[in-house]
Parts: C-alpha cells; sequence; structure tokens
C-alpha cells in the first residue's frame, strides 16, 4: 500500500528524466527485439548478448597478439603526444599573434591555411615522408592541433578587456607584468576553451589515421574487425572509442576548473 | 588607444630606448588595425623560397618533394587531361557534392530538432543523450558499419556526413535558443504576441546567428569528413584521387589535391560566412 505512492512521487521527482528513461527504454527494447527477434542479422546489428560476449572476449583474449587496453593505451599516447606539442607551440603562437599585429600578419596565412585543410589529405604525403608508424600520425597529429589552439589563444589575447591593461599600466606595470598578470589570465580561459576543442579534433583525427594507416589502436582494431565482418567488436570498439573521449573531455574541463577557477565572474 | 600610448610612453621615457620604439611601433600598428600585409606576404614567400631551395639543392630527393614548377605543370596537366579518366572538375565535384548533400539533410532535420529541443525540455529529454554521445565520436570510426549496412557507394558517405554534421548542428540551435534574453520573450507576451509569435519573432531570429556558427562548423567538419571517406572507399572525388596518387609515389599530384582541398575549404567557410552576413544582418548589433 505505502509502496505505490512512494514509487510515483519518486518517479515523479526525477521530472525530464522519465522521459529521457522513456526514450532510453524504447531504444533498448527496439534493439533487443530487432535483433533478438531475427528482423536483422548479427552480421549488421549485434545484438545484446553477442555484443557483451564479443567484449569480453576482446578483453580476455586482446585483439591479434595485443589486449585491447594495449590498443587503447597506444591510441592514447599518440594523442597525447600530438595534443600536448601541438596546443603548446599552438598557444604560444596564438598569444603572440593576439598581442602583436606583425606577428599576427606572418603567422596567419599559415594557419589559415592549414585550419579549413581535411588533416587526413596531408597523412599521405606524411607518409610517403616519414613511413608508416608514429612519427607521420604524431606529426599530424601536431598540425591538427597546432591552428585550433592558435585561434583560440588568439582570440583570448584580443578579448582582454583594454580597461584593464591601462589600469594596470597607470600603476608602473611593465610590458612584461601586464602580459604576465593581465593578459595571459583573461586569455586563459578561451585558451582551455581552444584546447578542448583540439583534443576533440585530434582524438577524431588520429582514429581516421590509424584506420588508413595504422596497425594498431582501436581505430585500426575497428577497421580490421570490419574487414573480417566481427560487428559486435565493431561495435565493442566504437563504444570503447566514444568512452574515452568523454572521459578525456571531463577531465580537460575539470582541470580547467581547477585553474581557471575565474571563469565566468567577471 | 592614444592615451594607453601616451601613458605608457611616459613610463618609459628615457629609460629604455629599445622599449620606447616597441611602444611607437605596436601604437602605429593599433592605428592601423589590420596587420601590415607585407608580412603575410613575406611568411607566404618564405615557405616558397624553402620549397624551391630544397627542390633546387637536392637536399631531399625528387621523388619525396617535386618542386613547384613541377606541381604547376602537373596541375595544368590534370586540368586539361583529368587524372585516370575523371576530369579534376569531376573529382572536385563529387567531393563537393557529397559534401553538401550530407550537410545540407543534417541542416535540414538538425537545426529544427535542435530548436524544438532548446524550446521544449521534452524533446530535449528524449533526444540529447543520442546526440552528446554521437558528438565527440570520431565518424570514421562508424564508416565500417555504415558500409556494411549501406555499401561502398555514395549512400554510406552521404550518411556519414550527414551523421558527422547533425550532432553538431542540433546541438549549436539548441544553444541557440537559449540565448534568448528572458525580458525579450515577456515583452512580446505582455504585448500579446501568441505562443507561435514568440517562437517566430523573438526565438528564432535570437538563436540564428549560434544556428549559423554551428552550420559552419558542421561543414568544416564534413568537409574533412568526406576526404577521409574517400581515401577509404571511392573510384572519385579529391581524397580518391591524392590517395590513388600515393600509390603511385606520384607527390606532385598529392601536392596539387592539397592546396586545392585548402582552397576549396576556405571558399566553403567563406560562402557560410557570406550567407551568415547576408542573413544574420542584426549579429552583435545590440
Amino acid at each position: 500500500m505505502s509502496m505505490r505512492p512512494a514509487l510515483g512521487s519518486a518517479w515523479r521527482a526525477l521530472g525530464e528524466r522519465r522521459v529521457t528513461a522513456l526514450s532510453l527504454l524504447v531504444l533498448v527494447l527496439a534493439w533487443i527485439g530487432a535483433t533478438e527477434g531475427g528482423l536483422v542479422d548479427d552480421l549488421f546489428l549485434p545484438g545484446p548478448a553477442s555484443l557483451w560476449s564479443g567484449f569480453l572476449d576482446l578483453v580476455e583474449n586482446g585483439y591479434k597478439s595485443r589486449t585491447i587496453w594495449e590498443h587503447a593505451a597506444l591510441s592514447l599516447e599518440r594523442v597525447l603526444a600530438g595534443f600536448v606539442t601541438g596546443a603548446v607551440a599552438g598557444t604560444l603562437v596564438g598569444l603572440g599573434m593576439g598581442y602583436n599585429r606583425k606577428i599576427e600578419a606572418f603567422f596567419s596565412p599559415l594557419v589559415e591555411f592549414f585550419r579549413p585543410l581535411p588533416q587526413l589529405a596531408y597523412l599521405v604525403l606524411l607518409i610517403v615522408w616519414f613511413g608508416i608508424g608514429e612519427t607521420p600520425q604524431i606529426i599530424l597529429l601536431f598540425l591538427t592541433a597546432f591552428p585550433v589552439s592558435a585561434i583560440a589563444a588568439m582570440d583570448g589575447v584580443k578579448s582582454v578587456s583594454v580597461l584593464r591593461m591601462q589600469a594596470a599600466r597607470s600603476m608602473g606595470a611593465s610590458e612584461w607584468q601586464v602580459f604576465r598578470y593581465v593578459v595571459f589570465p583573461s586569455a586563459l580561459h578561451e585558451i582551455f576553451t581552444g584546447a578542448r576543442l583540439a583534443i576533440g579534433v585530434v582524438y577524431a583525427t588520429l582514429i581516421a589515421a590509424e584506420i588508413i594507416a595504422g596497425s594498431t589502436g582501436l581505430g585500426w582494431v575497428i577497421l580490421d574487425a570490419g574487414r573480417f565482418l566481427r560487428s559486435d567488436y565493431v561495435f565493442v570498439g566504437i563504444l570503447m572509442i566514444g568512452v574515452m573521449g568523454l572521459v578525456l573531455d571531463r577531465l580537460l574541463l575539470t582541470f580547467e576548473h581547477r585553474i581557471v577557477h575565474w571563469a565566468g565572474r567577471d | 588607444m592614444l592615451e594607453t600610448g601616451a601613458v605608457k610612453g611616459r613610463l618609459v621615457a628615457g629609460r629604455r630606448p629599445a622599449r620606447r620604439a616597441i611602444a611607437a611601433l605596436r601604437r602605429r600598428g593599433e592605428a592601423t588595425l589590420r596587420g601590415p600585409a607585407w608580412l603575410s606576404l613575406l611568411s607566404v614567400s618564405l615557405v616558397g623560397f624553402a620549397w624551391w631551395f630544397i627542390h633546387a639543392f637536392a637536399l631531399v630527393p625528387a621523388v619525396l618533394l617535386p618542386g613547384p614548377g613541377e606541381v604547376l605543370a602537373t596541375f595544368i596537366e590534370i586540368v586539361r587531361d583529368g587524372y585516370r579518366e575523371t576530369t579534376l572538375w569531376q573529382d572536385s565535384a563529387a567531393t563537393l557534392a557529397r559534401c553538401c548533400a550530407g550537410f545540407l539533410l543534417a541542416c535540414l532535420t538538425g537545426v529544427p530538432l535542435g530548436l524544438a529541443m532548446g524550446y521544449k525540455p521534452r524533446v530535449r529529454a528524449a533526444c540529447d543523450y543520442i546526440i552528446q554521445f554521437m558528438r565527440p565520436l570520431p565518424p570514421l570510426s562508424y564508416l565500417i558499419l555504415l558500409i556494411l549496412w549501406l555499401g561502398t557507394g555514395n549512400a554510406s558517405k552521404v550518411a556519414l556526413l550527414y551523421l558527422t554534421a547533425f550532432p553538431i548542428v542540433a546541438s549549436s540551435a539548441m544553444a541557440g535558443v537559449w540565448t534568448t534574453k528572458l525580458q525579450r520573450i515577456q515583452a512580446a507576451r505582455s504585448l500579446g504576441a501568441s505562443e507561435w509569435q514568440i517562437f517566430r519573432y523573438v526565438i528564432f531570429p535570437s538563436a540564428l546567428p549560434l544556428v549559423f556558427t554551428g552550420a559552419r562548423i558542421a561543414l568544416a567538419a564534413a568537409f574533412s569528413t568526406v576526404v577521409a571517406a574517400e581515401l577509404m572507399a571511392a573510384t572519385d572525388g579529391l581524397g580518391w584521387m591524392i590517395f590513388s596518387a600515393s600509390h603511385f609515389l606520384r607527390n606532385d599530384i598529392i601536392i596539387v589535391g592539397i592546396v586545392l582541398l585548402g582552397i576549396l575549404g576556405m571558399l566553403l567557410n567563406k560562402m557560410v560566412l557570406l550567407v551568415d552576413g547576408a542573413v544574420v544582418h542584426w549579429r552583435g548589433v545590440e
């Protein structure tokens, strides 16, 4: 007797999340119905059971002489190597570009050319130059992260309020002090936004690079499994890539909140 | 601006001539607004010179880095004769057509859904988690599945580009609705506007700037994805041309393709900016 109203009010307290739960339920039921009911071949869309067994299989036995964690770690290593170098270099150049119009004039043609260029177009050239392996992939990721970070840092510096710079100057701050204590902290929020954008692009590019040029990493696992029509492995791979991307983004966001604790409090 | 310079000038007066000179330079830079164009020219010509230098003194084998002259000759040759039975225009058109088909489909469905998601919390609750899961997924990771489902033809590529652009367009349209000022909605309501009128005349125009921003990002994403998709499975398109040329170590053709893609990418971006400027004339004018 007392259970039902309690359940009812808890259900109501969920608010809009009820709709989310319902829509998720419908989706999952449709998936189970389509796969277990035999409407769709397991080859095209693996059911929950075969997805789970595929996951366990990958975790226990790994994929082609490496554990699935090794593949994930290799992907992560490349992402971090390319992202860190590209973001640091891009941010430094972008800070200069925002601060000084001559630096901006010098670098902007290069940055503007590289930004809209599809990354995989020059991967082919990098492979011809550096061979298949880590080097071309990390250079590719560097070139991917660089323009994104540079433009974010430049915009950040340009949006610094002139009033603050004038205030610091009128109190006798040196050029370096103005940069270090006014311009840089003000730009930091946008630098982090740029970094999150960059890591997203780098991550997507890496998977693409592995699919085309790799023989290790999560992207390659998906491609290789797809060739052998193991769609359960493909699905597990996609889910792992999605979760990993989400975690990377959250980590960066937490990091940002730690450092730029003054964001949005102007 | 001038005041800043004056104050700065007084601060450093007589002590550090070099710094005073720098301050004067910066002041002049602020006055002209746009950076000196000759520096842009210098950086472009430096890259060109380095390219020519490396080629002319054979610092790397010519197979790996063909000279500017050769690349230009190859470009003319491809324009005239095409590449492996496809003309350059066919390849460019194929790439652009795929890109635009996926992008436009995504806009046609993603913008209304995004607007509805911003306007109605229930719609958002029903759809948001799917979009937020798809957004960070690298598109190429599910290309294999699409090929499995739809075959290697254009259908799988257009679907891939659609799925690339859709989450971006939808989430920015949703965010656009949220930027509507509450006072304006209240003002319209107090003047007796109906729900539909509020949506049509208040919320929609307020959301439009972000809708266009999202469209620009989505088009750029679709453009880089289309090339990736063509590398994997295609028989025409600029991405295919580059990939096919790499099998024959024709680096001159690869460089022609890269430069063309760079120019096309910049043009696409400019195009959206132009439409944006023409339609959303109230952007930033509040």
